[in-house]
């Protein structure tokens, strides 16, 4: 690559000039670069965020795992003649009566025999 | 009898290297014990200067005539003349580029770039104290060197050892030992040089601003920072691409956090060897008659007025920004603008410190001063992009 500014004292003055002011264009610009690092954070934070949130959910479901069984077990010494035991819980599905009746028959199967 | 004893003992005398002893051998002798004396009791940069003062101390002693081709006498050393062996292959590792890129490697792995990316807008004082390098470059025009030469010259103020060597390898190889041993003495005397400069550019109740504390920096950018750079340097200055590669690779080794052997390595026992090497390699360039002539001493002078210069301009563009800024900065932080890491911040630091015993500016001054070592990095890319070198 050939030189582009002449071997002379005004060549000397213009690399000077340009070289300046380039290098306030480029350290600038990599002063407004430095200066967006901080959006970096907000989005580790966001992730940290949504990870408490889904732990938070977690231990609240833990937490009401625990309550669901003394409420139900509650619920079924109030309403069901005789004593039962709690094998599982599980979520609620809505895929029709035959279902319901399965449940209600596999429940039954459960009763503590004295 | 006495007579052939006395041809006997001249014959011997004739096979030492003591009869080729010079003027410029003896000055150049007391230059080396100079710097190791400055090393040793004042603590100048002794890494650098024990290393060049007892080469350039070696350099000086003449080797026996018979060894060199046509007769004239030049270093024990011996490392122009014959290939081969620890010198010849220390200036090699100079002048083919390998050493100055090393260098680099390790410095990235010791530096924390956290100060400057916490304030970056102090990263335009990393350009402003480069104005040392064009006074020098223009001056060296004046004075009749070449273009290239000037340039090569001129990188002196940026006060960055690797990148003048860099340059002055592309631009001027002939200058290269001068170049070389100009820029890392003055690095080693920016105690002496600056100071005088930045009290007589500030007032008393300027130096003793005090700064608020900087945000802290993250892992993450921390990591990101040198990915963002090498790529943002390198595309716009290929020139100065293997400096910036090595510069940032080692930083990234050392944020990274899963490669703490390798940055140990880079920043510690590497490190050491390739200073050894480019100690011995530079003080080995000074020999007297080589190094003793009106262009050497051009060189130095003009070397030491782009010091003189880049820290004046440094200190007068964070007074420039004061007149916009809110939260002033201490305009002393400006000098540190000059590359020379982290010297030009310890320095920027003892002087407001001398003012305010309650005033800690090292780790403000450690923006500018990193932010230098790109400003010299760019100033050496466009002028390498412009005079043409490949």
């Amino acid at each position: 690559m050939q030189a582009m500014i002449p071997d002379t004292l005004q060549g000397a003055l213009i690399l000077s000039a340009i070289d300046f002011f380039l290098s306030f264009v480029i350290i600038s610009g990599i002063g407004v670069v430095l200066a967006l690092f901080p959006l970096m954070n907000r989005v580790g934070k966001a992730r940290v965020k949504s990870r408490r949130k889904t732990d938070q959910r977690d231990a609240v479901a833990s937490e009401a795992d625990e309550q669901h069984v003394a409420v139900i077990a509650a619920a079924v010494y109030a309403t069901m003649a005789g004593a039962y035991r709690i094998v599982s819980i599980e979520p609620a599905r809505r895929e029709g009566d035959w279902v319901t009746e399965g449940r209600v028959a596999h429940h039954l199967s459960h009763l503590p025999k004295h | 009898m006495l007579d052939q004893t006395l041809v006997f003992l001249q014959a011997l005398l004739d096979q030492t290297g003591a009869v080729n002893v010079t003027w410029q051998n003896l000055v150049m002798i007391v230059i080396g014990a100079t710097m190791i004396y400055l090393a040793i009791t004042k603590h100048y940069e002794p890494l650098l200067l024990i290393g060049i003062g007892f080469s350039c101390i070696v350099a000086n002693v003449p080797g026996p005539p018979d060894d060199v081709p046509g007769g004239k006498a030049i270093s024990a050393l011996l490392y122009v003349v014959k290939d081969g062996g620890l010198f010849h292959y220390a200036y090699e590792g100079v002048a083919k580029l390998i050493i100055p890129p090393l260098i680099f490697l390790g410095v990235g792995a010791m530096t924390d770039f956290g100060p400057m990316i916490a304030n970056p807008r102090l990263v335009i004082l990393g350009a402003g104290a480069h104005l040392g390098i064009f006074v020098a470059l223009i001056l060296a025009k004046m004075v009749g060197f070449t273009i290239n030469e000037a340039g090569a010259i001129g990188i002196i103020g940026g006060a960055d050892g690797p990148m003048a060597i860099f340059v002055a390898v592309k631009l001027a190889p002939h200058l290269l030992g001068p170049i070389s041993v100009a820029a890392y003495s003055y690095m080693a005397l920016m105690p002496m040089i600056q100071p005088p400069v930045m009290r007589l550019l500030t007032t008393k109740k300027e130096r003793q601003i005090s700064m608020a504390q900087l945000r802290k920096v993250s892992k993450v950018e921390k990591i990101a920072f040198p990915v963002v750079i090498a790529i943002i340097v390198n595309l716009f200055f290929p020139p100065v691409a293997p400096l910036i590669t090595m510069l940032m690779l080692g930083n990234l080794f050392k944020e990274c956090g899963v490669t703490e052997r390798l940055a140990k390595t880079a920043a510690g026992p590497f490190m050491n060897v390739i200073i050894i090497i480019l100690t011995v390699a530079i003080g080995g360039t000074m020999a007297g008659d080589k190094f003793l002539n009106l262009q050497t001493v051009m060189i130095v002078v003009l070397g030491l007025i782009a010091f003189v210069f880049g820290t004046a301009s440094g200190v007068l563009t964070a007074k420039i920004m004061n007149l916009f800024l809110k939260e002033k900065i201490n305009p002393l932080i400006g000098s540190a603008g000059i590359a020379s890491v982290p010297i030009a911040a310890r320095v920027s630091h003892i002087v407001a410190h001398e003012e305010n015993p309650n005033n800690y500016l090292i780790y403000h001054a450690m923006g500018p001063n990193l932010a230098g070592v790109f400003g010299t990095a760019i100033s050496g890319g466009i002028l390498l992009a412009l005079l043409g070198a490949k």
